[in-house]
């Protein structure tokens, strides 16, 4: 997979406080907070009927199942941080054409979002979203 | 590598009460911070040096935090620690029965010497379903959420654009993500930001 430009998140998942309480383990079953985890789009046929990035133009985002690693650059200062899939998400057609920047770096639509664990590696979690490349290698 | 390293044993020698405290810890803004960070956890593994969970007792600096898995958590705030609630803020606005993220160096005693501590911070999505003067009703996973608009802290981001206050363009049914912090124990939450789509 060529690396995929585009914005990253965060969510919560497993056990949680909090609104997040109700967030469970995820489509994998094996989602937590606090590992090296996230959400991908594209999953299965069922979650990509839910998220379509397709709507939003974004193409290249291969089919990965639970456990795949993807790699995620915060586009604002490099930090790359590697996780496996947990989740099916983001449900990118909610924020079709959405754009984040960090002056001349850009990405648009929602790509992947991480687990607080994984997030917080690579940008504050009160920065809420990031231009983001994703990656397998 | 070397930044690392100097970066986390300054960040340890504070937290063990040496005389390195905040200044110690360089100029680094906020996203250099992050991008200094580098981690050999695998993919897909919990990391040792982040811990969440509740605040059951402070004492001195040291808050004990009772994961929502149960695991018990020492967490220890020093003078290079950020801390979120809402906005940056202090350790005195800290209190027991607050939810919270930390992120840190994980010490030999088990305490985890906070480098960022972010209190009761939420990241939902939703919909839309009432406007109040000053608030958001959403449906957030079956869950009635009230989210309340803080004069001159809330913000709303339309479709990517720059923040601004004014959350007049918010309408009912749309769906928004809210940055926020909880008010615990209850379905209520301050915003931070909230994200719309066009």
């Amino acid at each position: 997979m060529a690396a995929l430009r585009g914005e990253v998140s965060w969510f919560c998942c497993g056990s949680a406080w909090g609104p997040c309480g109700s967030a469970g383990g995820g489509a994998c079953g094996t989602c937590r907070s606090g590992n090296y985890q996230h959400a991908w789009p594209n999953t299965s046929d069922a979650c990509l009927a839910i998220t379509r990035p397709d709507a939003c133009g974004v193409t290249g985002m291969s089919r990965r199942g639970c456990g795949f690693r993807h790699y995620t650059t915060n586009l604002c200062n490099g930090a790359r941080i590697g996780t496996t899939i947990a989740d099916c998400g983001p449900q990118t057609d909610l924020f079709c054409g959405e754009r984040t920047c960090c002056g001349s770096a850009c990405g648009s639509n929602r790509i992947i979002d991480l687990t607080p664990a994984a997030y917080s590696v690579i940008a504050s979690l009160s920065t809420g979203l990031r231009p983001c490349s994703v990656d397998t290698v | 590598m070397h930044q690392r390293m100097d970066r986390r044993r300054l960040l340890a020698t504070a937290a063990l009460g040496g005389v390195v405290g905040a200044t110690g810890l360089g100029s680094l803004a906020p996203e250099a911070a992050f991008a200094a960070e580098a981690t050999a956890v695998g993919p897909g593994l919990p990391d040792p040096n982040f811990a969440e969970g509740r605040i059951s007792k402070i004492s001195g600096s040291m808050l004990l935090v009772t994961g929502s898995d149960t695991v018990l958590h020492s967490i220890r705030i020093t003078d290079g620690t950020s801390i979120w609630k809402l906005h940056p803020t202090t350790f005195d606005r800290v209190a027991v029965g607050d939810g919270l993220y930390a992120r840190g160096v994980r010490l030999p005693d088990g305490t985890l010497a906070a480098d960022s501590v972010w209190v009761n911070i939420v990241n939902l999505h939703g919909h839309i379903a009432s406007v109040g003067r000053n608030l958001l009703h959403l449906d957030h996973k079956g869950q009635r959420i009230v989210a309340h608009v803080v004069p001159d802290r809330s913000a709303a981001v339309y479709n990517g654009t720059p923040a601004v206050s004014d959350m007049s363009l918010l309408r009912v049914g749309r769906h928004v993500q809210v940055l926020g912090a909880w008010h615990p124990d209850t379905n209520e939450i301050d915003i931070a930001t909230v994200y719309a789509a066009a």
